[in-house]
């Protein structure tokens, strides 16, 4: 698994994927044609992939991902370095924080 | 016309939308009463009569509360719900409902941090400000002397009375969400088109048949990275006549609450009873500084951080991971944060697992930048 700021990156078994993702929508890649894994709404900082793949995400932008890289990929960020991903599939996890009664996002 | 609702790209759509929601500043008066006067046309409406703008949502409320009567019948329903029923009867037949949700969810769940939030904020601060809730009274027996149950009653009817004038209005930037999902699917009639004009130039605004009631969008408007509203030392969300919102990370908080934050000590967080006041004044003063100050031992260390506890009276410990940020900075320093994590949590690396949703036995990242 691979970690860059609030962002986790697991690598699953194919056979692990849900087939259900089959039919679900893609994510649509940015104006720079990158796969967005999470966005910061001011800064417009990004963890994002370059490179051929697929994004589909589960329940709105704070809802964990799956990602879909044939033939690898690198994730990078502002003001992170960039971590090169094998190919294959990942679950794409965004960083929470515990609140007495609830649980809210990080934003880094 | 300027408004288009043409089928383009989601990512272009939210782009476009997320920008519209965020926008601060005075409207373009002559382009927004056209977008206006087009929706009404659109409805089979007669042009407006009048155009009154206000400063700030609350500045319109004061101005239905003296005038409602001198507008004519709301034309919320026909200018505004009726285009949006098309627009989405026709975005359903095209793209049937898992399709529609599909494109729901790369579109309009984007934004809805930055618009249905700051408005459901909004609403929620004008019916306290209009109409507030009377104080609690414990004593039951006193609570049920007839004069204080009309009080309560009057404060309720005021409420209601507020509610509906609310329920009036067409939110404009705030209805970025569902633009933004209309714009995607390209299912926007002129009558749409027109809305979203409307909605490009101001904030909440009101068609009655007579007179259009506008707000002008805030003069201010401050997010966290996850687009909620966020300000330490002012308002998250102010206007030209001094209707404000505070917030910190999304939380409301009371308006001088943020000024009380400046001579902060240990004591007097551990004073404050309202617990989520209190983890906003813990964060503001800072973990660490919170930690040094109270000599807090730390309860566990490992390779990925460091587990701290903090006891506080009559409430749950704030136990929480220090946490080095992986990349240097600049000067080449690491910066240090503090992620809260369940009280039960026993080791550093069991929290950080936490905080990503897996077990602490799988959290073993092979890269962490």
């Amino acid at each position: 698994m691979y970690r860059q700021g609030d962002v986790l990156i697991v690598p699953v078994a194919q056979s692990a994927v849900p087939a259900a993702l089959e039919q679900a929508a893609r994510q649509p890649r940015d104006a720079r044609g990158r796969l967005v894994l999470a966005l910061g709404e001011v800064t417009g900082h990004a963890h994002a992939v370059v490179g051929p793949g697929e994004l589909v995400r589960e329940g709105g932008p704070f809802g964990a991902a799956w990602l879909h890289l044939p033939e690898g990929g690198r994730v990078v960020h502002e003001e992170h370095a960039a971590i090169a991903l094998p190919g294959g599939w990942y679950r794409v996890v965004r960083q929470r924080e515990y609140t007495p009664g609830a649980v809210r996002v990080v934003a880094d | 016309m300027s408004s288009q609702l043409t089928g383009r790209p989601a990512d272009l759509s939210v782009a476009h939308w997320r920008a519209v929601a965020a926008a601060t500043g005075p409207a373009d008066r002559a382009t927004a009463e056209q977008a206006v006067r087009d929706a009404y046309r659109a409805a089979g409406l007669a042009e407006p009569a009048e155009f009154r703008w206000c400063p700030s949502p609350r500045a319109a409320v004061d101005e239905l509360l003296a005038h409602r009567d001198e507008f004519g019948a709301s034309v919320r329903e026909q200018v505004r719900t009726a285009a949006w029923e098309r627009a989405r009867t026709a975005a359903l037949a095209a793209l049937g409902p898992a399709g529609w949700s599909a494109l729901w969810a790369v579109t309009g769940a984007e934004l809805a941090t930055t618009t249905a939030l700051p408005a459901e904020r909004v609403r929620a601060a004008l019916l306290d400000h209009f109409a507030p809730e009377p104080e609690p009274i414990d004593d039951w027996q006193e609570a049920r002397k007839p004069e204080n149950r009309a009080v309560r009653q009057a404060a309720a009817e005021r409420r209601g009375r507020i509610r509906l004038l609310l329920l009036d209005a067409v939110a404009g930037q705030h209805d970025a969400a569902w633009l933004a999902a209309f714009d995607t699917a390209g299912t926007g009639d002129a009558a749409l088109a027109a809305l979203a004009g409307a909605a490009r130039q101001t904030g909440w605004w009101w068609p009655y048949e007579r007179t259009v009631l506008l707000s002008e969008r805030p003069t201010a408007l401050h997010r966290d990275e996850a687009g909620r509203l966020d300000r330490a030392d002012g308002p998250a969300l102010a206007y030209a006549d001094g209707f404000a919102l505070h917030a910190w990370r999304g939380m409301p908080v009371p308006a001088d609450f943020l000024d009380r934050l400046t001579g902060l000590t240990p004591e007097r967080i551990r004073g404050e009873e309202n617990a989520e006041l209190r983890r906003v004044m813990l964060e503001h003063f800072g973990y660490d500084r919170y930690l040094a100050e109270s000599g807090a031992e730390p309860l566990h260390r490992d390779a990925t951080g460091t587990l701290w506890r903090i006891q506080l009276p009559n409430d749950e410990p704030v136990v929480m991971v220090e946490v080095l940020n992986s990349t240097p900075e600049p000067d080449g320093t690491h910066r240090t944060y503090y992620l809260r994590v369940p009280p039960g949590t026993r080791t550093a690396r069991a929290g950080v697992a936490w905080t990503f949703g897996v077990e602490e036995a799988e959290y073993h990242p092979q890269q962490e930048t």
